[in-house]
């Protein structure tokens, strides 16, 4: 039998050939999903060498999951869900570690180093969007990074949080209101 | 694109009716991305095929608690030392009442400085 190059595998194949420990078709996941996890937990917890390490493990944990995956839903979904439960919960980590100590380092733990811009100018759009997503409420952050760097639909979006669809619009649009009033001091 | 632009697009990727292609394609062209490093790919394979560095990773760990156990446990005792050679250089025992400070005050002055009487 002639062996299909990895990147011509559909996602069940690459699925199956993970679960049978074959490292080149898990490999060919992290190649596919990377940047959409990237924009998930750098987006929610900035861009830091501890977003590099969440990254790995929302990756670590997909693999030892996959077992789980029944394939109801697309693969990127149960990646975006996992990334999304792993960010939250480094967030909710970060807030009570640094409620001992001050707002400060938490702010310096969100850093941007922004990978070599060439213009100003991107690097202004950049450092914008970046801060915007900072000052934003967690529970909007998620929904904002969802739309606007992800591109979900209201029902997407309502699918990966498992949360109704009515709750998703009033959480955009309240969002959308603090996000203005954000924009307005940057 | 100037930064009133850029906000513009950011509260319109918001409205119900967006477009959203089109909104992450233009933020994209500003330099909004986000990837990992080079060797991500490579980090998470080791990680997950390796598990003598998982073991390592372990064992790493529990020689740093313990090293740092050690450290506060000395830290400890030497300060628990030197309070109690300071008392004994400041009060000329080490007994109860001068840990607690009151080897000069008998019993009733205590009592005339609760009571008020």
């Amino acid at each position: 039998m002639i062996k299909k190059p990895y990147d011509e595998l559909s996602e069940g194949e690459l699925v199956a050939a993970s679960l049978d420990g074959d490292e080149g078709a898990f490999g060919e996941i992290i190649n596919r999903y990377r940047k959409m996890v990237a924009r998930t937990v750098k987006g929610m917890l900035g861009d830091s060498v501890f977003s590099e390490d969440i990254g790995q493990d929302v990756f670590v944990k997909l693999y030892y999951s996959l077992s789980e995956f029944r394939g109801e839903s697309k693969l990127s979904t149960y990646i975006q869900r996992i990334a999304i439960n792993m960010t939250l919960n480094e967030l909710k980590r970060r807030k009570r570690f640094f409620s001992l100590f001050s707002q400060k380092e938490n702010d310096e733990m969100y850093e941007m180093e922004i990978a070599d811009c060439d213009y100003n100018e991107k690097r202004e759009a950049s450092e914008t969007v970046n801060k915007a997503l900072k000052a934003l409420d967690p529970n909007f952050r998620v929904i904002v990074m969802m739309r606007m760097l992800q591109g979900y639909s209201v029902k997407e979006t309502s699918e990966i949080l498992g949360l109704p669809q009515g709750t998703v619009l009033s959480r955009l649009s309240r969002a959308q209101k603090q996000l203005k009033d954000i924009l307005i001091n940057i | 694109m100037k930064s009133s632009e850029i906000k513009k697009i950011m509260i319109s990727s918001l409205d119900t009716d967006a477009n959203l292609s089109e909104i992450s394609g233009k933020l994209e062209e500003e330099g909004v991305t986000y990837d990992f490093s080079n060797n991500f790919r490579e980090k998470v394979i080791d990680r997950i095929f390796s598990p003598g560095l998982i073991i390592n990773r372990k064992l790493e760990f529990m020689r740093s608690m313990n090293f740092a156990f050690y450290r506060i446990a000395f830290t400890g005792v030497a300060a628990i030392v030197i309070l109690l050679i300071s008392i004994f250089l400041m009060e000329g025992s080490i007994s109860l009442n001068s840990f607690l400070g009151l080897k000069d005050i008998d019993d009733e002055s205590v009592i005339c400085l609760l009571t008020g009487n």
